[in-house]
């Protein structure tokens, strides 16, 4: 292992926050002595990065493995690469400041597809070929996992494999079966054909396209690899002592995962759809986990993450009991995720004790009709009845999400937006003592539907770019001025996250050529620049406009057709169908099973603290 | 906030923990004491904050070896037991080296440190006599003038400078020890000063921080 730090320090006098290289973070692991390193990757900056729950939990589980050592690696900032690539320096480890490349494994998370173009920079930094085919056995395994996973096409070619699904036991068996060929002194191709028997591993290289574009698989791998599902939280741990950042990171705080998954059904939310079951950890689980992090990482503040903390069948007891644990000692607790309907005054008093910082809720759709069709079941009562109990309880902010070119959506919907926003307004206007009324600030995000995999809303098209400006016209004629913060999605960024979500293969020439023409850090809008990928897109011959608006039908293949998430391409369609109708479907953890498929296909149930139903 | 205990805790900031900024010095200290346990107050308001305060930031790159912060506790806690669960709960690079209660109304250590020790380590070729020579040069001129954001600044070097740099040779490394007055309106850094004698690359460390009372120099505890 070759030290490289000697050679890092050199360039940190010529640029920015050089801490985000440093390591020796309190909670930081240094193992030396093991046979068998594992990099574990976060494409984006540090700042980002370390905020990236998965990368914990993966971290503290691969190290249950003995001679296993784990480190972590981020994007180097722009500036550092420069220096990097001007004195020669490899991509490297924080931990042993090795290079990346002198791992066994190298793990990348797929958090979103604006990142895409990260991955082939981590590459390229570390001088790992970009392209699996290209890598020979002196270089690591380079396997993906994490949200994009479950299209993971367009990012195929530069991944050895792709976990799809929970990585807690997977990622496990992934290092073992490695370690064990590895041992035994099998080649590249004998590893990957023992990866593509591990449930929920796609192994790229042993599928080929048919005439219909469906890829098929070779070699004994599976026609379709099905999610892996943890059946329960409580039965792992959950990293407890966690890498404490000198940086001011994104989320800079404690966070304990409290439950996984959401059934509420949202027709559009790819996450609703790819991490059911519904999976709640214990109230004494979360609370002894809770209080153990803050004493082992000195946080100021713990955040109970999740799809929708909300929804937790115990959270009014978990908050009741953590507040009195913290009463004192000035330490915050936050819950992202807060669902309108489920928001209680209880709950808002309890927040309320620690520090309170804005509330965030996304009606999604502004009119009732609009909302039925895309399964939000939240009516506008509920938000005006939300909004009015917490600024009763002292909020002054709160932001409100939207999306535009919905299924189905018309000019009356957009307006619908306007108006519902100018009667959160009021409402908070009025239950705002006078005094304190100038503070008061509605956001209001206004994002672009992007349809992705996995859910009923996959065949969908985007509306082409054109029509997406002028329903923002209406919108920002229609809504209201004072009080309110008006901010959208960039439209052209939402077409290319389109064609990323929904690509296949023949994607990962644009992303390289993207990435060769200088795409990097796309999600971060200083950075960002449309020219660059359509100059990849006509140098690729893919037309990025028809493949963003294109609709599909059911029964049409799919470029993750080959991907199980559990969910019955019946259900999609049904739900699709229903959509349509404007019908709604419950959520199971409330009401009866709507048939997903999820449950009986991957042997696995909800799980909910209280045991039967909620509410 | 009745007064509490004020303990006032030495620490030193040095190995690659040199690259924090004050802000993230700050912030690891805080999360250390409540790593810690210790009954450390909390501020009054709409956002609680520990109670504490720190002495002279330390600039991006340049270590310390005794660094200063009061701690506002709300019990006593022997001395010995603070610096015992302080060192538990921190980085070595960052760990504390003692600590003692000092008087509530005692004045703040922003305020009172104003005497800071540097040794400049010089990484060239430059011969000590040679840069003993220019640094002399540049102390008989009398004044230093330094461009910051396009304002230029004068510093009186009797008043900046109050003890002759003084350049010694340890293990073949080439140190220059320096002695600075902070004032009110900023202080002299010193590898700007150095960097005026050599274009060889400098590492700084803060040695020392020291009150100045009536004309003599102690430290903090």
């Amino acid at each position: 292992m070759r030290d490289l730090w000697p050679d890092v320090e050199r360039l940190l006098a010529r640029i920015e926050r050089p801490v985000r290289y440093i390591d020796r973070e309190w909670g930081a692991v240094h193992s030396s002595d093991t046979d068998y390193r594992v990099g574990l990757v976060y494409p984006d900056a540090y700042e980002v990065g370390m905020a990236n729950q998965a990368l914990q939990i993966l971290a503290a589980r691969l190290r249950l493995l003995d001679g296993v050592s784990v480190e972590r690696a981020f994007v180097p900032w722009v500036d550092m690469t420069r220096e990097m690539r001007i004195a020669s320096v490899p991509l490297f480890t924080l931990e042993s400041c090795a290079p990346l490349k002198e791992c066994d494994l190298v793990g990348i998370t797929l958090p979103y597809e604006l990142t895409y173009t990260n991955i082939l920079e981590v590459l390229d930094l570390a001088g790992i070929p970009l392209r699996a085919a290209a890598r020979g056995d002196g270089d690591p395994l380079v396997v993906g996992g994490g949200p994009c996973a479950h299209n993971p096409e367009p990012v195929a070619p530069f991944f050895d494999a792709v976990l799809i699904g929970d990585g807690e036991e997977a990622a496990l068996e992934i290092v073992e079966a490695h370690r064990r060929v590895r041992d035994a002194g099998g080649d590249r191709a004998a590893v990957l054909s023992a990866l593509a028997r591990i449930d929920g591993v796609y192994v790229p290289s042993l599928y080929e396209p048919d005439d219909r574009g469906v890829l098929v698989p070779s070699g004994g791998a599976p026609p379709v690899v099905t999610r892996r599902v943890l059946a329960d939280l409580d039965t792992v741990g959950v990293p407890i002592c966690p890498v404490v950042p000198y940086a001011d990171v994104v989320h800079d705080r404690t966070t304990i995962e409290v439950l996984r998954g959401c059934a509420r059904g949202c027709r559009f939310c790819q996450a609703g759809m790819v991490y059911r079951p519904v999976r709640e950890r214990s109230a004494d689980g979360i609370v002894r986990d809770a209080v153990e992090s803050l004493r082992c990482t000195g946080y100021e503040e713990i955040s109970l993450t999740s799809l929708s903390t909300s929804d937790h069948s115990q959270i009014d007891e978990v908050l009741r009991r953590l507040t009195r644990r913290l009463e004192g000692s000035g330490v915050a607790i936050s819950v992202p995720s807060m669902r309108v309907d489920a928001f209680t005054l209880s709950l808002a008093r309890l927040l309320g004790e620690g520090r309170r910082t804005g509330l965030t809720f996304a009606p999604e759709a502004g009119s009732q009709r609009l909302r039925d069709v895309i399964n939000k079941n939240v009516t506008e009562d509920e938000v005006v009845a939300t909004v009015s109990e917490a600024f009763s309880a002292g909020w002054r902010r709160v932001k409100l999400y939207f999306m535009l070119g919905l299924p189905t959506e018309t000019d009356e919907d957009m307006v619908a937006i306007a108006d519902l926003v100018g009667r959160v307004f009021r409402t908070a206007r009025e239950a705002t003592p006078p005094a304190e009324r100038g503070g008061i600030r509605v956001a209001v995000s206004v994002s672009t539907f992007v349809p992705k995999a996995h859910t009923p809303f996959q065949w969908e098209g985007q509306l082409p770019q054109a029509e997406v400006r002028r329903r923002q016209a209406i919108l920002r004629d229609a809504m209201p001025r004072r009080g309110v913060e008006l901010s959208w999605h960039d439209a052209s960024v939402s077409l290319l996250e389109a064609v990323l979500a929904r690509g296949d293969r023949a994607v990962a020439d644009v992303i390289e050529a993207a990435w060769r023409g200088g795409s990097v850090f796309d999600a971060w809008t200083e950075h960002f620049s449309l020219q660059r990928w359509l100059d990849a897109f006509d140098a690729t011959g893919i037309d990025a406009a028809a493949r963003a608006t294109t609709a599909l039908a059911p029964g049409d293949p799919l470029p993750w057709s080959h991907i199980g998430s559990g969910l019955t391409e019946r259900f999609l369609a049904a739900e699709r169908d229903r959509a349509y109708a404007g019908v709604t479907t419950p959520d199971c953890t409330l009401e009866d099973c709507t048939g997903c498929g999820v449950c009986p296909d991957l042997g696995v149930d909800n799980v909910l603290a209280g045991g039967g139903r909620r509410g | 906030m009745a007064d509490g205990f004020r303990l006032r805790v030495c620490f030193r900031k040095v190995g690659r923990l040199r690259y924090l900024s004050h802000l993230e010095t700050v912030r690891a200290c805080e999360r250390a004491a409540r790593r810690a346990a210790l009954p450390y107050a909390v501020s009054q308001g709409f956002t609680p904050r520990m109670r504490v305060a720190f002495g002279p930031a330390l600039p991006v790159g340049y270590a310390g070896e005794r660094e200063w912060y009061d701690l506002w506790l709300t019990q006593f806690v022997p001395a010995s037991g603070v610096l015992n669960a302080l060192k538990d709960a921190t980085v070595a690079d960052l760990a504390p080296l003692e600590c003692a209660y000092v008087a509530p109304k005692e004045p703040s250590l922003a305020a009172s440190l104003t005497i800071a020790r540097y040794d400049v380590r010089v990484k060239g070729g430059i011969p000590p006599e040679e840069l003993e020579r220019s640094l002399a040069a540049l102390m008989k001129t009398g004044t230093f003038a330094v461009e910051h954001k396009g304002k230029q600044k004068v510093f009186d070097l009797a008043d900046a400078l109050p003890k002759e740099p003084e350049v010694t040779v340890v293990q073949g490394a080439t140190i220059v020890r320096m002695t600075v007055r902070m004032g009110e309106r900023g202080s002299l850094r010193p590898d700007v000063f150095v960097a005026a004698a050599t274009d060889a690359a400098l590492d700084v460390t803060r040695t020392d921080l020291l009150i100045e009372d009536e004309g003599a120099w102690r430290r903090p505890l």
